[in-house]
C-alpha cells in the first residue's frame, strides 16, 4: 500500500508543477507566453477536455499548431518580446487564424488516418482469407478432404462475389 | 521281409502340355467319335483315335471317368514305354466330347485284338496249358518285371483286360491308367484282403496282387469258366478267407501239375509267398519255388457276428469290418476273447486282443468304436486292410476314395472324414509295424489330418481331395464341363467362363477353387489363397486372384485372356477408391479400362497393385491434410484478429499523424532560421 501511495504522488503533484512551471513562463515570457496561448488554445482545450485518445489528438494538434506558429513567435522575438507586438500579432487576425487551422488539420489527420490504415488492412485480410479459400477448395477437390464450415462473412462475401 | 507299403500317391502330376481342342488332344490326336469300342478298354468308354504327325491308326482314347481319376504316377512314369506286353499311356488330357463339353481321355495304342474273355465273346473255350504259359504267363510276367523295375503296379489284370490278336501271338496287358489302380477289378480276380476294400480304395497295392490276379487269369484260360462265378463278392471272399484262395478259387479242379504248382505260389494267400514276376517269365523255375500251404486254424465252435458263421481269425476280422458296430459291442462284452479262448484255443491272440481293445490308463475315456475294432480286426488279421466303421480300404486308397465320394458330410464322406481325423491310418500301422513302414503312414496320417483341419480355403475336404489326387478335374460348379484336372488348364477354362458370364457376378474363386488351386500350386498360390474367406469383400478377393493368375499366366505364356482380365478388373476397381487423389484415381481408372482388354492380367495387377506409388499417395495425402489444417489456422487467425488489427490501426494511424505534423513543424523552424 505504501509503495502504491508513493507511486501516486509524483502525478498528483504533476499539475501543480505544470501550473507552477507555466506562472514563471508567464513572468518571464509573458509576451511568448500570451502569444503562444493564444494560437495554441485548441490544442490545449483538446488536452484538457479529458477524452477518449485526447493526449494523442492534442499532441498531433499541438504539434501541427506550433509549425504554423512559428513564425509569429520568430517574428515577435525579432520585434523586440514585447506584449504590445504580441498582442498586435493577435490583433492581426491571420497568425491566429492560421495556427488554428494548422490545428483542426492534425485534428482531421489523427482522426483520418487510423480509419484509412484500418480500411487498407481490412482489404488486405479478405484478399488474403479469400486466397487461403480458394487453396483449401482446391486440396479438398483434389483429395477428398471434408470442406470446413464456412464463417457468415465468408458467406456474404461468396455471395457477393457471385453476385457481381 | 515286409509286405511293400502302400505309399500315398504322389502330388506331382505329369507336365502341362496338353490343350482342349475340338475332338483332339494336345493337337496331336485326333479322336472319332462315332467309333467306339465297347471291349478294348476293360470296361471304360473309348474311341479310336489316330495320332495326326505321324498318321498312326490304331490308336485308342479311353475316356475318363470324372470320380475317377487316372493313375498321375503311372502316367509319369510310362512316357517312354516301349515294351509291346502292356498298352501304355501315349498322352492324356482334355478334348471336346462329344456332347460339346470337355472330357479327360488318354491315349493308349489300341489292342491287337479281342480281350480273352468278355461279354459278346461267347463262352470261353479251356486253353491248353502249353498255350497259356507261353502265350500268357511269359508275356504279362514280363511285363510285369519291367513295371516292376519302374516302381509301379498293373492292378488292372482280368480276362476283359487281356488281348491277343485272332492270328495268334503273345497277349497284351490292357490299359490300366484311365482308373485309380483296382477300380474295375472284380473279387475272384483280387486277393480277398484287396476284394473287401471299396473299389477306389484298392490302392496301388503290390506285384503280388498283379501276381494274383495273373494267376486267376491262368485258372480261367485252364478251366475255360471263371471261377468262383454266380457268387457275390462278399460270398467269394467269405470263401477265400474259410478255404484258403488256392483251395477256394480251384475248388478240387484237376490241373496240370505244371499249372497247379505255379498256381499254388501265385494265389498264395500271404502275398509274400507269391514268386515275383521276374520268376515267373522262367516258369520251371518258379515251380520249384513250393509253398507250403498251411490250413488255418478252424475253431471248434463257429461265432456268429451279425448273421455271419466265421470259424477262424480271418473270417472272423472280415466279419466285424463289414459289421464294425456289432463287432465293437462283442468286443466290449468279451464275446470274442472268450471265443479266442475256449473255440479257438488261441490264448496268447485273447490277451493281445484284450489289451488292444481296452485303453492302457485305466482312468482314460474308452476307445471310439471304430478305433476299437479296427485295432482288433489289425490283430486278427494283420493282412486285413485298413477296417473303419464298416468301410475297408488301404491307406494309398484314400485319395481315390475320396474323389469317389460326394462331397464332405455325406454317406461315406463322414466316415472317410473321421478316419482322417482320427490318424486312423497311423493307429493301423502301429498295429501291424512288421508289415508296412509305420512312421511313413503316421506322417501321412498326421499331415492329412493337418490338412482337413485347415478351416482356411487353402484347407479342408477339397484340399485334401486335390492334394491326394493330381489329376482330378476340378468340382467348381464355375468350370463345370471344362475338365480341369490341371493348373495349366485352369486358365482357358476361366477365360471362356468369362466370355460367357456375365461380368458383373461375384468373384471367380470359391472354396472348391481354392482348394484345387493350393493343392496343384504349392507355395505362393497357398500364402495368398490363406488369405480369402468367405467375408473377403469381391474387390479384395478378385485382387488376391490377379495375384495368384497373373505369374501362372506368364509362366505357361497362356496368351492373353481378355475377358478374365475384364472380369477380375471390373471386380477389383472399388480398390481404387483407396487412392486418395483424384487425379491419379481417374488415371488409373482410365488405364485399368484400357488395360484388360488386351489380356494380359499382370499389366492390369500392376495398375491396381503397385504399392510403392500407394504410399506415394497417401503420403501426398497427408501433406495435403497438413496444408489444409494449416490454412484452417491462418484463416481462424483472420477471422479473430479483427479487433486487435483496429487498435493497431488506430495507434499507427495516431503516430503517422504525430509524425506528419512533426515534421512540419521542423520544415516550418528550419525555414524560420534560415530567415
Amino acid at each position: 500500500m505504501a509503495r502504491a501511495a508513493s507511486r501516486k504522488r509524483p502525478r498528483a503533484a504533476l499539475p501543480w508543477v505544470q501550473g507552477l512551471l507555466c506562472g514563471v513562463a508567464a513572468v518571464a515570457a509573458g509576451p511568448t507566453a500570451l502569444l503562444a496561448a493564444a494560437l495554441l488554445a485548441p490544442s490545449a482545450v483538446m488536452a484538457m477536455s479529458g477524452a477518449e485518445d485526447a493526449k494523442p489528438v492534442a499532441r498531433c494538434m499541438m504539434l501541427a499548431g506550433l509549425a504554423a506558429a512559428v513564425f509569429p513567435l520568430a517574428a515577435l522575438w525579432s520585434g523586440g518580446h514585447t506584449i504590445d507586438l504580441s498582442v498586435s500579432l493577435l490583433d492581426d487576425g491571420g497568425s491566429l487564424l492560421t495556427a488554428w487551422v494548422a490545428q483542426a488539420a492534425g485534428w482531421l489527420l489523427v482522426e483520418l488516418l487510423p480509419v484509412l490504415i484500418g480500411a487498407a488492412q481490412a482489404l488486405q485480410a479478405k484478399a488474403q482469407a479469400r486466397a487461403l479459400r480458394a487453396a483449401r477448395t482446391q486440396l479438398e477437390e483434389e483429395w477428398g478432404i471434408a470442406p470446413a464450415a464456412q464463417p457468415a462473412d465468408a458467406l456474404a462475401e461468396d455471395r457477393s462475389t457471385t453476385a457481381s | 521281409m515286409p509286405l511293400p507299403t502302400p505309399a500315398t500317391p504322389s502330388v506331382a502330376a505329369p507336365p502341362l502340355t496338353s490343350l482342349v481342342v475340338d475332338g483332339t488332344l494336345e493337337g496331336a490326336y485326333s479322336i472319332d467319335f462315332s467309333r467306339p469300342l465297347t471291349s478294348e478298354a476293360g470296361g471304360l468308354p473309348a474311341f479310336a483315335a489316330t495320332a495326326r504327325a505321324v498318321g498312326r491308326g490304331s490308336l485308342m482314347a479311353v475316356q475318363v471317368q470324372p470320380d475317377a481319376p487316372p493313375r498321375a504316377g503311372a502316367l509319369a512314369v510310362l512316357g517312354n514305354w516301349t515294351d509291346p506286353g502292356l498298352l501304355a499311356p501315349l498322352a492324356c488330357g482334355p478334348a471336346t466330347g462329344r456332347d460339346g463339353r470337355a472330357e479327360w481321355f488318354m491315349i493308349c495304342a489300341a489292342p491287337p485284338g479281342a480281350p480273352l474273355c468278355g461279354s459278346g465273346l461267347g463262352p470261353l473255350t479251356a486253353w491248353s496249358e502249353a498255350d497259356v504259359i507261353a502265350c500268357v504267363l511269359r508275356p504279362a510276367a514280363l511285363a510285369l518285371t519291367a513295371l516292376a523295375a519302374r516302381g509301379l503296379t498293373h492292378r488292372a489284370i482280368r480276362p476283359d483286360n487281356i488281348f491277343r490278336a485272332a492270328s495268334g501271338g503273345a497277349a497284351v496287358l490292357g490299359c490300366a491308367w484311365a482308373a485309380p489302380p483296382a477300380l474295375h477289378q472284380p473279387a475272384v480276380c483280387e486277393p480277398p484282403y484287396v476284394a473287401m476294400c471299396q473299389p477306389a480304395g484298392r490302392g496301388d497295392g503290390s506285384m503280388a496282387d498283379d501276381v494274383y490276379a495273373l494267376g486267376v487269369v491262368l485258372l480261367t484260360l485252364i478251366l475255360g469258366r471263371v471261377p468262383m462265378a454266380g457268387l457275390s463278392d462278399a460270398a467269394v471272399i467269405e470263401r477265400k478267407l474259410e478255404l484258403g484262395c488256392f483251395q477256394a478259387l480251384t475248388a478240387g479242379a484237376r490241373l496240370p501239375s505244371l499249372t497247379a504248382d505255379l498256381l499254388g505260389g501265385m494265389l498264395a494267400d500271404d502275398p509274400q509267398q507269391r514268386p515275383p514276376p521276374s520268376l515267373l517269365a522262367d516258369p520251371l523255375a518258379a515251380r520249384s519255388r513250393r509253398v507250403a500251404m498251411r490250413p488255418h486254424r478252424r475253431a471248434a465252435q463257429p461265432l456268429l457276428v451279425e448273421g455271419a458263421i466265421v470259424w477262424n481269425t480271418r473270417s472272423l476280422a472280415f466279419a466285424l469290418a463289414r459289421h464294425s458296430a456289432a463287432g465293437a459291442r462283442l468286443l466290449r462284452l468279451g464275446v470274442v476273447d472268450h471265443w479266442l479262448r475256449r473255440g479257438l484255443g488261441d490264448t496268447a491272440l485273447a490277451a493281445r486282443l484284450e489289451d488292444a481293445a481296452r485303453p492302457r490308463d485305466a482312468r482314460a475315456a474308452p476307445m471310439p468304436e471304430p478305433v476299437t475294432a479296427m485295432r482288433a480286426i489289425a490283430l486278427l488279421d494283420p493282412l486285413a486292410p485298413l477296417c473303419w466303421d464298416g468301410m475297408m480300404l488301404w491307406p494309398d486308397g484314400l485319395g481315390p476314395a475320396l474323389a469317389a465320394s460326394p462331397d464332405a458330410g455325406a454317406g461315406d464322406a463322414t466316415k472317410l472324414a473321421d478316419l482322417v481325423a482320427a490318424e486312423a491310418a497311423g493307429g493301423w500301422a502301429d498295429m501291424r509295424p512288421d508289415l508296412c513302414d509305420a512312421a511313413a503312414l503316421r506322417a501321412n496320417a498326421r499331415s492329412q489330418r493337418a490338412m482337413l483341419r485347415d478351416r482356411s480355403w487353402t484347407g479342408g475336404w477339397a484340399r485334401l481331395r486335390y492334394a491326394l489326387n493330381p489329376l482330378l478335374a476340378c468340382r467348381s460348379p464355375l468350370v463345370a464341363g471344362h475338365a480341369v484336372a490341371r493348373i495349366g488348364e485352369l486358365l482357358p477354362a476361366l477365360e471362356a467362363v468369362a466370355s460367357q458370364a456375365r461380368q458383373d457376378r461375384a468373384v471367380p474363386a470359391g472354396r472348391e477353387l481354392a482348394g484345387f488351386v493350393a493343392a496343384r500350386r504349392l507355395g505362393a498360390a497357398e500364402r495368398l489363397l490363406a488369405a480369402m474367406t468367405e467375408a473377403t469383400p469381391a474387390d479384395e478377393a478378385a485382387l488376391i486372384q490377379l495375384r495368384l493368375l497373373a505369374p501362372l499366366q506368364a509362366e505357361l505364356a497362356s496368351g492373353p485372356l481378355p475377358h478374365l482380365a475384364g472380369w477380375l478388373a471390373a471386380l477389383a476397381a472399388p480398390r481404387l477408391d483407396g487412392w486418395r487423389n483424384r487425379t491419379r484415381r481417374s488415371d488409373k481408372l482410365r488405364l485399368l479400362q484400357s488395360a484388360a482388354p488386351g489380356g494380359q492380367l499382370a499389366e492390369v495387377l500392376a495398375i491396381l497393385d503397385n504399392e510403392p506409388e500407394r504410399q506415394e499417395d497417401a503420403d501426398a495425402y497427408l501433406a495435403a491434410k497438413a496444408a489444409v489444417a494449416a490454412i484452417d489456422a491462418q484463416l481462424a487467425d483472420l477471422d479473430s484478429g479483427l479487433l486487435s488489427r483496429a487498435a493497431a490501426a488506430r495507434q499507427l494511424g495516431q503516430e503517422a499523424a504525430g509524425a506528419l505534423a512533426l515534421a512540419a513543424l521542423a520544415v516550418c523552424a528550419i525555414a524560420v532560421a534560415a530567415g
